[in-house]
């Protein structure tokens, strides 16, 4: 499904990602942990070039991505993203913040479009909010809008980027849960996350970054029971400390 | 009562100059912020040569008075292309070419005060460069720069009274006729004054209104 060949990335001078290979498979949950700074970001945007690679190839579905120029389109469209901080579109209601897109390039009619909607928005039991505008939406509910709306697009592959991290606690296990769910579809997911449990119980991989490069990677009950590493064990000791 | 005596009999030429500086605020506004959004695509372009392109021509605009460039319009076409320009259109080119530049930056700042997020949730979604400067940024960017663009538009207003200096019969050209005609020389002037106000304060109130009704997503 995704396949990572010796990637780079390089900010200015700094070496942001060093010589990345990954392949993830399809149906796979992948979860990306880490150190901040350790570039699991910056590698999570690159496999839909929201950042450009310096070097290396990513293939999606068997096409480079690389060389597609504005047919990356036509590729983003497969891949579905949930940001930190939801971005959600503020001028625009929560039902034509899930509809937009798929009425835009699936050219999908609006009826269409909104039927699938208030699928969703049922399924994340909001359906009540769905003439409302995002600033009048808790974190929690913003981010399960900002999922639906990447849902609205029948994604092949999801991508988390530290979706629950600026959320308040309490709110992370909704978004969580709606996580959880998507993964038992069977859903092809890449998810950068600091929360150990949620790692733990649902990917099926777990890779462990730091400084720019994949220091361990394991299916996930071997990797917290067993890790290799001693970076792996220093940081795994730190965040389960408490 | 002075002052309405004073209109009454000289409504022709004041209808006459209320017309024109109506129609040259009217075109300029549209001529300039066309004009001033493809500059200020310009300056946000990938390519060097069209930013630098944009920020000469702006720097340029904005160094200069406005009084000199309507001179420059009139009097440099027939001298530079031997056209002899009509005042009017003379005059339109000014304030539009002038107005542009400010309208280009006001924009400008706008396009870049909406989050980055905006973009890569936008381009995430499959939506082209174009799709989503027009559905996701532009819509956001107007309503930052609103109270801007309407402060540039009055000051557009107000400009065109320049254009009494090369002819133009718009309505400091009347009220100075009116002055010299009347021997009045400080009635005219109050009326030009209240009517420029009128225009002005209506429109501020018109994009106030646009601001509030834009306002219900806060």
């Amino acid at each position: 499904m995704i396949k990572i060949v010796n990637l780079h990335k390089f900010f200015d001078h700094k070496h942001i990602l060093k010589n990345i290979n990954l392949e993830i498979e399809e149906g796979e949950v992948v979860a990306l942990i880490g150190p901040s700074g350790s570039g699991k970001s910056t590698l999570i945007r690159c496999i839909n070039y929201l950042e450009e690679p310096t070097s290396g190839e990513i293939y999606i579905m068997g096409r480079n991505i690389g060389n597609l120029g504005k047919k990356i389109d036509e590729v983003r469209k497969a891949i579905g993203m949930v940001f930190q901080h939801f971005h959600l579109f503020p001028h625009k209601t929560v039902l034509e913040n899930i509809t937009l897109a798929p009425y835009l390039t699936k050219k999908q009619s609006k009826e269409e479009a909104e039927k699938k909607a208030i699928k969703l928005l049922e399924t994340m039991d909001l359906l009540d909010k769905k003439d409302a505008y995002p600033t009048s939406l808790s974190g929690g509910q913003k981010q399960r809008i900002a999922i639906a709306r990447a849902l609205a697009m029948d994604p092949e592959i999801m991508l988390f980027d530290e979706a629950t991290s600026a959320l308040d606690p309490e709110m992370v296990g909704e978004v969580l849960n709606v996580m959880k769910d998507l993964a038992k579809t069977g859903m092809t997911m890449v998810v950068v996350t600091h929360e150990i449990a949620f790692a733990k119980q649902v990917a099926d991989r777990v890779i462990f970054m730091a400084d720019g490069e994949i220091v361990e990677e394991n299916v996930a009950t071997e990797f917290f029971e067993n890790p290799q590493n001693p970076r792996t064990k220093e940081f795994l000791s730190r965040v389960l400390e408490y | 009562m002075n002052l309405v005596r004073l209109f009454v009999e000289y409504k022709d030429y004041y209808i006459t100059g209320i017309k024109i500086t109506l129609l040259l605020s009217l075109l300029s506004l549209i001529i300039g912020t066309s004009l001033g959004s493809l500059l200020s695509l310009f300056k946000l372009s990938k390519l060097k040569i069209l930013r630098l392109i944009s920020t000469f021509y702006i720097e340029l605009v904005r160094g200069t008075p406005i009084m000199v460039q309507i001179a420059l319009v009139y009097f440099g076409s027939y001298v530079i292309m031997g056209v002899n320009m009509d005042a009017f259109l003379a005059a339109l080119i000014a304030v539009s070419l002038n107005s542009a530049a400010y309208v280009a930056e006001i924009i400008r700042s706008g396009i870049q005060s909406v989050d980055k997020g905006q973009w890569e949730a936008s381009r995430s979604l499959g939506l082209t460069n174009g799709q989503t400067m027009r559905y996701i940024i532009l819509p956001q960017a107007v309503k930052n720069i609103l109270p801007a663009l309407g402060n540039e538009f009055v000051t557009l207003i107000k400009e065109t009274s320049v254009a009494s200096t090369i002819g133009v019969a718009e309505l400091m050209y009347t009220s100075k006729i009116v002055q010299s005609t009347s021997y009045q020389p400080f009635n005219p002037l109050i009326i030009v004054a209240v009517t420029y106000f009128i225009f002005t304060f209506t429109l501020s109130q018109l994009i106030g209104l646009l601001e509030r009704r834009l306002a219900h997503n806060d």
